[in-house]
């Protein structure tokens, strides 16, 4: 636990660390649900995790989930010593659960800055109960023995108490760096008087150099080096700005939002650098008496009244820095060179170094598809060797971030289990749930979406898929329902599905609601193909409906689910066997924000679409184009029937071409329907970058985001789905 | 309860001094060095502390050592572990790293600036100074 890599405040620490234990609490439970026990590894694993919590709540004075703690590891302290045989297990993890949970539940109020002020007392009641319940009836020499257990406490190391500060999520550090234009005068003065109009929202402010009071010769070290100030405070860097803005002379301002510990390393290295702007004359000595500042010091400097009380605390400090500077130094830089192996980065960094890349292959387009390079006769072999080069590596450092970003889903899918055991608990159905490539990475950004929507299929599969138990036995099923938990990589997309060998979809209920909703049109049921009919269930008004009639089948919040996927950019797929179970899978893709795309170009507007959403280019004649009576038109390509959206119609762009045999058709496809899409001809292709379409566009039917171009034009990039549902 | 405080910033050891002085006699000094001066001369006087508050980032002797200066003393005169004073950080410094360092070198608490008045009693109470 004392880990000198350890950087993050002692509360993350704390909730990390008690997160983690709790997870593994849960796992070990869920493992031995089926033994029926646990076993002695398990008995020790949960007494040492209900030790850790205990004590690191006690020490961050957390009194509720410390007792809490405390007892269910007094419980676990009788199991290993006095190993009584026929403990009621399910009942014992029905405890261990609700500790957890309550625990889990003072987390999340610790995290939004709250009080942890839960009480478990029923909960440590009823832990006593069950405790004397499992030595009940041993006698008394097992009295004796729990009366030991106490005796024992006293041996765990004396207790510590952590403190936590008030609101410290609100406090800052900054560093901040001023330089002075070089004409100003005493720029040590000037630099004074900014530190003291800080002074008054700084809850801790170090600056360099230190000794811009007492010494003179600090001026020129000021101009000429600048002026670096540390400063913790619960103000913003706007506010700082302001009270810096008081003195004058300030030639530029730079403040930079830092961390603690970077505040602590300018801490380290003010001390250190300090020194040298003082030179030869290290000591002072007169300058302990405040008299003779005010004449030994240049006396313009001390107009200002209040100044002088600050002044003469700021000479002292000065003159006490210097004093023992070389001192407390060292330590610190040694400690880390040889710990850091790994660092934890800030998401928001993260996410600035992907907008970076995505800027850069922007920027290499520009360069590498520059008009300037089309003058007639010019050799660019050379440069095209070197174009080569700096595609390869740009596209290499491209997947060096993107690995960066990448998380295994096991965390996830862990989860998982505990929602499978709660949901299934509660129904009185037995269900296993078998997990399959839970080490797959995805980005971290998906994670966050996908975790949702992936509870929701879970407790869908519970509730609605799986059959109660009686009605399985009474067809034949195996008792215990199977949920089977599956990702992978499936080109260029990370595959998630969750399929449960339960009653499965049933077409005929799905359609006859659709048909009572208005949802069917004017088609014939038959039309419909089974994944259309499935995609009912993910229409908004569908689902709720079924619910209130208490329909059988699912549909419990499928549209948040279906939206949440498409956040990033992902689709459902949802397949089914009636009476044999269903099967909905997440296909969502690996990356958002670099594509591959094909450029292709209309009357002058430029489009592009995914390259893996484009299945062949083809030019059609006139005779393969099929118009109806009602002015739709498809073409017909090898028995094939496309529908056929002419873009400058689309969207009308005045121009282009109107002959279809002048230009070019562009299968799409879109999960698996298909769209024939008319262009005047093709562009190109390119690493696209995608951006969102500006909010002051109001949204556009088949267009999900626009990029930048080689020649620095902008470029819409078509959004099949939209398009093919326009259709 | 007779308190030792150790603070280089005016303000904050204005702030502990007024706080903890409800509870009896406070001396207030100025960085780790003065502190274990003052620790010593109390120990000579027979009146030593029962609370003794340091700040991390001080001149001359940082919290850290004046915590093991003072630590060491009282080992070297063999000073009973109930008889020793009880010794709170008072720092900006939150890092779990930096807590737990402190705690190895036998602080009893450790308190993130700015301090959490309600809290800081509570412990007092728990260490049954109050």
């Amino acid at each position: 636990m004392a880990d000198d890599m350890i950087t993050e405040g002692m509360l993350d620490m704390f909730i990390f660390e008690t997160e983690q234990g709790l997870e593994t609490l849960e796992n070990i439970c869920l493992e031995s649900r089926d033994a029926g026990e646990f076993d002695d590894d398990h008995v020790n694993e949960i007494f040492r995790i209900m030790h850790t919590i205990k004590g690191a709540s006690a020490v961050m004075m957390y009194q509720n989930i410390a007792t809490l703690a405390h007892k269910l590891e007094d419980v676990f302290y009788y199991i290993r010593e006095s190993k009584p045989e026929n403990i009621p297990h399910a009942e014992l993890l029905d405890y261990i659960f609700e500790v957890s949970d309550f625990v889990n539940a003072e987390l999340e109020k610790i995290k939004e800055g709250a009080e942890s002020d839960g009480v478990a007392d029923d909960l440590i009641e009823q832990l006593d109960k069950y405790l004397k319940k499992i030595q009940g009836g041993k006698g008394a020499a097992k009295k004796e023995e729990q009366a030991a257990a106490p005796a024992h406490a006293p041996e765990e190391e004396k207790p510590h108490f952590y403190i936590a500060p008030v609101a410290s999520d609100s406090s800052h550090f900054y560093s901040i760096f001023i330089t002075y234009s070089p004409d100003t005068d005493m720029a040590n003065i000037k630099a004074y008087i900014a530190i003291n109009a800080l002074k008054g929202i700084a809850e801790d402010i170090l600056f360099m150099p230190s000794d811009i009071i007492s010494n003179p010769d600090s001026a020129a070290v000021v101009l000429e080096f600048g002026f670096k100030i540390a400063i913790q405070t619960t103000e913003d860097a706007d506010r700082i700005m302001e009270l810096i803005n008081t003195s004058s002379g300030i030639e530029q301002v730079e403040i930079n939002e830092c961390t603690g510990q970077e505040f602590l390393e300018f801490c380290t290295e003010a001390e250190s650098k300090a020194p040298a702007s003082t030179a030869g004359e290290i000591v002072l000595g007169p300058i302990e008496q405040p008299t003779i500042r005010t004449d030994a010091k240049k006396p313009e400097a001390i107009t200002l009244t209040e100044e002088e009380e600050k002044g003469v605390e700021a000479v002292k400090e000065a003159q006490k820095e210097k004093a023992e500077k070389p001192a407390p130094k060292k330590k610190k830089p040694a400690k880390k060179a040889e710990t850091q192996s790994f660092i934890s980065v800030n998401i928001k960094k993260m996410d600035l170094l992907m907008d970076l890349i995505g800027e850069l292959v922007i920027a290499q387009a520009v360069v590498l598809q520059n008009p300037d390079l089309k003058v007639p006769g010019l050799d660019l072999s050379n440069f095209k060797k070197a174009a080569a080069q700096l595609t390869k590596i740009s596209s290499e450092l491209q997947e060096a971030i993107m690995a960066m970003r990448m998380m295994p889903l096991k965390n996830t899918f862990q989860k998982m289990n505990r929602i499978v055991y709660d949901t299934s608990k509660k129904l009185g159905k037995d269900i296993e749930l078998e997990v399959i490539g839970e080490d797959t990475e995805v980005d971290k950004n998906i994670i966050e979406h996908i975790s949702d929507p992936l509870m929701h299929l879970i407790r869908n599969s519970v509730d609605h898929g799986i059959e109660s138990n009686e009605k399985r036995a009474s067809i034949g099923k195996l008792e215990k329902g199977k949920i089977v938990l599956e990702a992978k990589n499936e080109g260029g997309q990370v595959w998630i599905s969750v399929s449960d060998n339960g009653k499965g979809l049933k077409r005929d209920e799905i359609l006859a609601k659709a048909q009572a909703n208005g949802l069917l049109g004017n088609r014939s049921e038959r039309d419909f193909t089974d994944k259309e009919v499935y995609n009912f269930i993910t229409l908004p008004g569908f689902s709720t409906k079924k619910q209130v009639t208490e329909y059988s089948g699912r549909g419990v919040g499928m549209d948040v689910v279906v939206k949440n996927i498409q956040e990033v950019g992902g689709v459902l797929d949802i397949d089914s066997e009636e009476g044999r179970g269903s099967t909905m899978t997440m296909k969502i893709p690996l990356t958002l924000a670099i594509i591959d795309g094909i450029i292709f170009s209309v009357a002058g507007t430029n489009f592009v679409s995914a390259t893996n959403t484009v299945t062949e280019f083809i030019r059609v004649d006139e005779e393969q184009l099929i118009i109806e009576p009602d002015g739709e038109e498809y073409v017909m390509i090898r028995d094939i029937c496309y529908p056929l959206i002419r873009l400058n119609e689309f969207y009308h762009i005045a121009g282009g071409k109107e002959k279809i045999s002048d230009g070019i058709v562009i299968i799409l496809s879109y999960e698996d329907r298909k769209v024939a899409v008319f262009a005047d001809g093709l562009a190109g292709e390119q690493e696209i970058v995608v951006k969102p379409i500006p909010s002051y566009i109001k949204k556009v039917p088949g267009i999900s985001g626009c990029t930048q171009l080689g020649d620095g034009s902008i470029s819409l990039i078509l959004d099949i789905g939209g398009l093919v549902d326009k259709k | 309860m007779r308190t030792l405080i150790a603070e280089d910033d005016f303000a904050s050891r204005k702030f502990m001094l007024k706080f903890l002085s409800k509870y009896g006699e406070c001396d207030p000094t100025v960085d780790g060095m003065e502190a274990v001066d003052a620790y010593l001369m109390a120990l000579e006087a027979e009146m030593p502390y029962d609370l003794v508050c340091l700040d991390i980032m001080m001149p001359k002797l940082d919290g850290y050592q004046a915590l093991k200066a003072i630590r060491d003393i009282e080992q070297e005169r063999n000073i009973p572990e109930d008889k020793q004073a009880k010794i709170i950080m008072t720092t900006a410094l939150n890092e779990g790293a930096n807590v737990n360092k402190a705690f190895n070198l036998g602080c009893v608490a450790y308190a993130g600036k700015p301090i959490d008045q309600a809290k800081f009693e509570n412990v007092l109470r728990k260490l049954e100074l109050i």
